[in-house]
């Protein structure tokens, strides 16, 4: 539970599951959507259960129409038997009533009983559709329908047809549709809701395993993630694998560092101890102590600038090389002041490389400082891109090749330790850098007369 | 020549302070970014060394706020930190040189030396006027290839005066730059150790290396010269 403390009272916001919050929507909408479902289907049901019972009604006029008859004394009489046997059933809820001006001529068997008080006389050919309240509670849903009978003699007579039914049927198969719509809706929905989960639980398994792949890593079991992920997944999974890949060889190298330290001042003070018991000779053994405090001083510092480069790692966000180099320059420029160095940069605009600033600084100043160093008055860097390489030259017109190469040949794996004494360590950290980048460097003879230094570097 | 050192380790700010007076220097040495501000503006220094692991203000916001005021006399770094990137930002930040701890006396002098000679236009190790040369890796002060021996005031005065070779300089800055802040001043023993330099400098009065402007102060008025 993350607590978020706002300006006047504190908040709290409940941090939710990734499953809870789609179960918890689908859920709301599912409910949403079947309820929305439920109540039109049951609108629906009643208004064609109200029209089905109209047209029955209507039906039903035509069926009494059918089996009356006019006798020749000009009465209204039912011959047939009546098609309909509800009408001859009492009390069973379908009645019908014939009037001729506001008297009762004929009522169904089943209406005994009853007085139904059907007033309505619509006119000649006119239906009219009435809720009717009876004695007893009961309603009815009546259709009143005026008809004008026309006897052999030519006279007209006006009737009215009244047909009354029960409204309780209606509702009776209104409610088990309802009841069967519910059971059905909601059988439907849990059964939705229960795949809604399985489906979740299924599509986020990949996440439970990265995290129990990642827990695995923490408890030493294994090093890196597997590499069967779903595409969505593939991105990070990749991600954390360059980091933890990264980690790794930092770690190797931190470890690396820290032997060779320990094992490189181990020489110096040997020395040491050995001139402190055997040289009598205050004045050489104090010469020889400097030297020794020299060397260690510089194996510090060279160890400990081996284990701070960070190295090649793809999560690294890309550095602008001509913006380094600039400011490189602008400080060896105050720092060589006397000098009066003429120096020349062409820089392509995209030489960037995704890198440590910090190691790219190091390499960097290193080598401009060592041709700072050894110029008589000129420098020149250029830095290019090609493809996914960038490539730094750095030349001077210093002493060329020869008299410098002793010194600086740069080898893979060559340690500072075992260079002769009173060296630089400058390039030794600029051959370091660009090895834990997998890149390479070379010396050749520049167009300015001294040393060429080409460094080739990897962008990501 | 008048030098600021703002190092908060006591140890290393006893040695340095000792070693630059043994190079006949003029030293004020003081252990916070704060003080060193205050020193740094209040008084005319020829070279500042600060140390970038300050305790109150740390050592770039100190070069920051003394450039930020106006003081452009040269400021030397000292570092523990060896990396590009600080070295980078101390330099910007208004720096003229850096030095990585621990570095040998001998390097401090000579990086000294050469900020306060670049400073007053000087490009050569030894500072030359006519036939008097003085360097200052060594102390030695010559005239004609002989060597001249001064006392230590002496020396700081001819050092301060080549230095800054054909300006007029007032007796009270010249006062400034040759004694510490703690020390009593008495600008008439300038004009004492004026007259011993000029008998010392130039005995048979012939070559009146030191010019007096009444009211103004003094002026070398020898040549410099450039080999």
């Amino acid at each position: 539970m993350v607590v978020v403390t706002g300006l006047t009272c504190p908040v709290k916001v409940i941090n939710f599951s990734l499953s809870n919050r789609v179960l918890v929507a689908v859920s709301l909408v599912l409910t949403a959507f079947l309820g929305l479902s439920a109540i039109s289907l049951n609108n629906a049901f009643k208004s064609s259960a109200e029209l089905e019972q109209k047209k029955r009604l209507k039906n039903y006029v035509y069926t009494l129409l059918t089996a009356a008859e006019i006798n020749d004394k000009g009465e209204l009489k039912m011959t047939h038997d009546l098609a309909e046997p509800k009408f001859s059933i009492p009390n069973s809820g379908l009645y019908a009533q014939i009037t001729s001006s506001g008297k009762i001529v004929w009522q169904s068997p089943s209406a005994i009983g009853h007085f139904l008080s059907l007033p309505f006389q619509p006119g000649p050919s006119n239906e009219h559709y009435t809720v009717v309240d009876v004695d007893g509670g009961m309603k009815l849903q009546n259709l009143a329908f005026g008809i004008v009978w026309e006897t052999e003699t030519g006279k007209e007579l006006d009737y009215t047809i009244n047909v009354a039914e029960d409204m309780s049927t209606i509702k009776e198969t209104t409610a088990s549709f309802q009841r069967s719509l519910w059971y059905w809706l909601g059988g439907t929905g849990l059964m939705l809701l229960l795949a809604q989960w399985l489906i979740l639980k299924w599509s986020l398994r990949p996440l439970h395993d990265v995290a129990k792949d990642l827990h695995a890593i923490e408890t030493g079991e294994h090093h890196r993630l597997n590499d069967e992920y779903p595409r969505e997944l593939k991105q990070l999974t990749n991600n954390i694998n360059a980091l933890l890949d990264h980690e790794q060889s930092r770690r190797q190298r931190y470890k690396n560092s820290l032997a060779d330290l320990a094992h490189s001042l181990k020489t110096p003070l040997s020395v040491f101890r050995g001139e402190l018991a055997n040289n009598h000779d205050l004045q050489s053994l104090k010469s020889m102590g400097y030297e020794q405090l020299d060397r260690i001083s510089t194996l510090v510092d060279y160890q400990l600038q081996r284990a701070s480069t960070e190295g090649k790692s793809s999560l690294l966000a890309p550095v602008s090389l001509g913006e380094i180099i600039h400011k490189i320059i602008g400080s060896l420029d105050k720092v060589y002041k006397n000098k009066a160095i003429r120096h020349q940069c062409e820089i392509e605009r995209d030489a960037y490389i995704h890198a440590d600033e910090g190691d790219m600084y190091e390499l960097l100043g290193n080598l401009l400082e060592n041709a700072y160093k050894y110029c008589k008055h000129q420098v020149h860097v250029i830095a290019t891109s090609s493809g996914n390489m960038v490539k730094i030259r750095v030349e001077d017109d210093g002493a060329g090749i020869p008299t410098r190469a002793e010194s600086y040949i740069i080898k893979r794996g060559h340690r500072i330790d075992t260079q002769a004494e009173g060296q630089g360590i400058g390039l030794a950290i600029v051959s370091d850098i660009i090895m834990a980048y997998e890149g390479n460097i070379h010396l050749e003879r520049g167009r300015l007369g001294g040393a060429s230094f080409i460094v080739e570097l990897p962008r990501i | 020549m008048r030098v600021l050192l703002v190092e908060d380790e006591k140890h290393l700010r006893e040695q340095i302070t000792q070693q630059l007076k043994q190079h006949n220097l003029t030293v004020d040495a003081v252990a916070d970014g704060d003080e060193g501000l205050f020193m740094g503006s209040e008084y005319p220094y020829d070279v500042a060394i600060i140390d970038l692991g300050l305790p109150k203000l740390s050592g770039i916001e100190l070069i920051q706020s003394l450039r930020k005021q106006g003081f452009d006399y040269p400021i030397l770094i000292l570092t523990a930190r060896s990396r590009w990137q600080d070295k980078v930002e101390g330099l910007e930040s208004g720096a003229d040189d850096y030095l990585v701890k621990p570095f040998h006396f001998e390097e401090l002098i000579a990086r000294i030396n050469a900020l306060s000679r670049r400073a007053s236009g000087w490009s050569n190790p030894t500072l030359s006027c006519g036939p008097i040369t003085l360097n200052p890796a060594t102390q030695e002060v010559t005239k004609h290839d002989e060597l001249v021996e001064l006392t230590a005031y002496e020396y700081r005065l001819l050092h301060y005066l080549l230095l800054h070779a054909g300006e007029v300089i007032s007796k009270t800055e010249l006062t400034d730059h040759i004694y510490e802040q703690d020390q009593d001043r008495d600008s008439n023993v300038i004009e004492v150790f004026v007259k011993r330099l000029r008998s010392k400098l130039d005995p048979d009065k012939q070559l009146n290396p030191i010019e007096t402007l009444r009211g103004r102060g003094y002026r070398l008025n020898l040549p410099r010269e450039s080999h």
